[in-house]
């Protein structure tokens, strides 16, 4: 189908671009590192209370690299005005941004991926029993920032004080995914273990719904 | 021009006998007193207020359909007239709780959900103020407005799942919970004159924005010549 | 009676936010229509 083929390689340029610089993954990556850092700072992390903030931490840190993270997928396209490029090269607009997602989800997971070990040991949690069950809420939150992070760089990339703009819209659209997240991973992370399916399951329908809203109104993000 | 004093006279006259209904056709509250006089006022905004955005909501979508002007003028004019009486809600939920319940707030899911809202609408004005090409910003907040309300239920549900306590203050009090007949009535009275009441600012804002717009014609048309 | 000042509060601070959400919009609005009238009329003698 033409939205798959179109979406793979505009996936294939999105990942070599960043992957010949890998500046976005690593400025990401130190960001939440250093965020992890003043957390651990403004808490205590080696007491009890600590292990019960640390999910909700661990989210927090998430969203806020991403606020950063997604603040040049749009606005690259602006330098050469590559955009127009893009939208002549695709018959649907909606491959643009489909491939801009999971290049963003890929992003997103490869830097969670990168500080999940320092977490654990900032905060003396073990992860390995239930690494299957976290890395599945990690992903379901991931995608949902990323749909509403790339939905909201299109946005702020064509407005003034985008730096700012950015995470004040996107912030509060992503509350449910905090919640729900932090809430599922606590769970994992306690010390009786449990995996709440109701929880993962919200995540997935809070993808679902803005996916669609995506590919409903994607094109017109993209407007001329 | 007749037919806006009609209609703001209406509005108000509405809204001053539901204040007098709400102090004195109201029973008292056996339990909270006098200070449960506040639900009618407030709940009533509240309903409005919801109404209100879902209006921006119905506009919003009807911009990127048809891109027709007057849905934007009636999107921001919601939107704002929304805000309005969310940040009413928000400032006289506080007042009922501290002397019912000692505190001036609690992370329960209607009182969280509604501070979200009032987030995504300021953020969707702030928008506004921040793209100067009025076609672009038209759509650009369409769209917001558009995954801003798709947004709410989700922050409602999210909260009640996995947030709310047990027991928790319930602020709101039950407002189905066997309300007393006379009290249902002077609640839905107060509710009727609250969206006259919104309806009348919305009217009236919506001019103004279309004022705006005319104003820009002419000025171009001066610069012309 | 207990608890009046904060029913009373609570009124006034509501109807003052639509009271000054109104003003503003009325300020406006004759400001605006002040603005079509300069520029109609600077406009006609030229047209």
């Amino acid at each position: 189908m033409a939205l798959f083929s179109n979406t793979a390689t505009l996936l294939g340029k999105e990942l070599r671009t960043e992957f010949r610089s890998r500046e976005l993954l690593t400025t990401t990556s130190v960001f939440i590192l250093i965020v992890l850092v003043l957390f651990s700072f403004a808490t205590n992390p080696g007491t009890e209370e600590a292990r019960q903030f640390a999910p909700g931490l661990l989210w927090l840190a998430i969203l806020f690299a991403s606020s950063l993270m997604f603040q040049s997928c749009f606005l690259r396209e602006q330098v050469n005005d590559t955009l127009s490029s893009l939208r002549l090269a695709v018959s649907d607009p909606f491959a643009i941004f489909l491939a801009k997602l999971v290049a963003n989800t890929l992003f997103l997971l490869l830097t969670e991926a990168l500080m999940l070990p320092f977490f654990a040991i900032f905060y003396n949690i073990s992860l390995w029993a239930q690494l299957p069950a976290l890395s599945l809420v990690l992903f379901l939150g991931s995608v949902g920032i990323a749909i509403a992070g790339t939905a909201i760089s299109a946005i702020s990339a064509q407005a003034r004080m985008r730096e700012l703009l950015l995470p004040l819209l996107l912030l509060p659209l992503l509350t449910p995914v905090l919640v729900v997240s932090a809430t599922v991973t606590g769970s994992l992370l306690d010390r009786d273990p449990v995996v709440q399916w109701k929880g993962i399951a919200f995540l997935g329908v809070f993808d679902l719904v803005f996916l669609t809203a995506l590919w409903i109104f994607g094109q017109y993000f993209l407007e001329e | 021009m007749t037919k806006r004093i009609l209609l703001g006279v209406a509005a108000t006259a509405l809204v001053i006998v539901a204040a007098y209904a709400d102090f004195y056709v109201a029973p008292t509250e056996r339990t909270m007193g006098l200070i449960q006089r506040i639900f009618y006022f407030h709940a009533a905004t509240a309903w409005a207020g919801e109404m209100v955005f879902f209006v921006c909501f119905v506009a919003n979508l009807m911009y990127v359909w048809k891109r027709e002007q007057k849905y934007d003028w009636l999107g921001v004019t919601c939107a704002e007239v929304g805000v309005a009486c969310i940040t009413i809600v928000l400032i006289t939920g506080p007042i009922w709780a501290k002397p019912v319940w000692g505190i001036y707030w609690t992370w329960d899911a209607r009182l969280t959900s509604t501070f979200v809202l009032w987030l995504l609408y300021i953020s969707y004005l702030l928008l506004r103020t921040l793209i100067e090409e009025p076609s672009r910003r038209a759509l650009l907040s369409a769209l917001f407005g558009i995954f801003a309300f798709l947004d709410v239920p989700l922050v409602f549900f999210s909260i009640r799942w996995w947030r709310t306590q047990h027991p928790a203050p319930v602020i709101m009090g039950g407002q189905g919970s066997g309300l007393d007949p006379t009290m249902k009535k002077v609640f839905y009275f107060n509710v009727l004159a609250m969206h006259i009441f919104c309806a009348f600012l919305i009217v009236e804002r919506y001019i103004l924005e279309k004022l705006r717009h005319d104003v820009d014609l002419l000025q171009r048309e001066a610069e012309v010549q | 009676m207990k608890n009046l000042d904060s029913v009373f509060a609570a009124y006034i601070v509501g109807w003052a936010v639509f009271f000054g959400f109104f003003l503003s919009i009325v300020r406006r609005t004759s400001a605006l229509a002040a603005e079509v009238d300069r520029l109609k009329n600077s406009i006609r003698p030229k047209g």
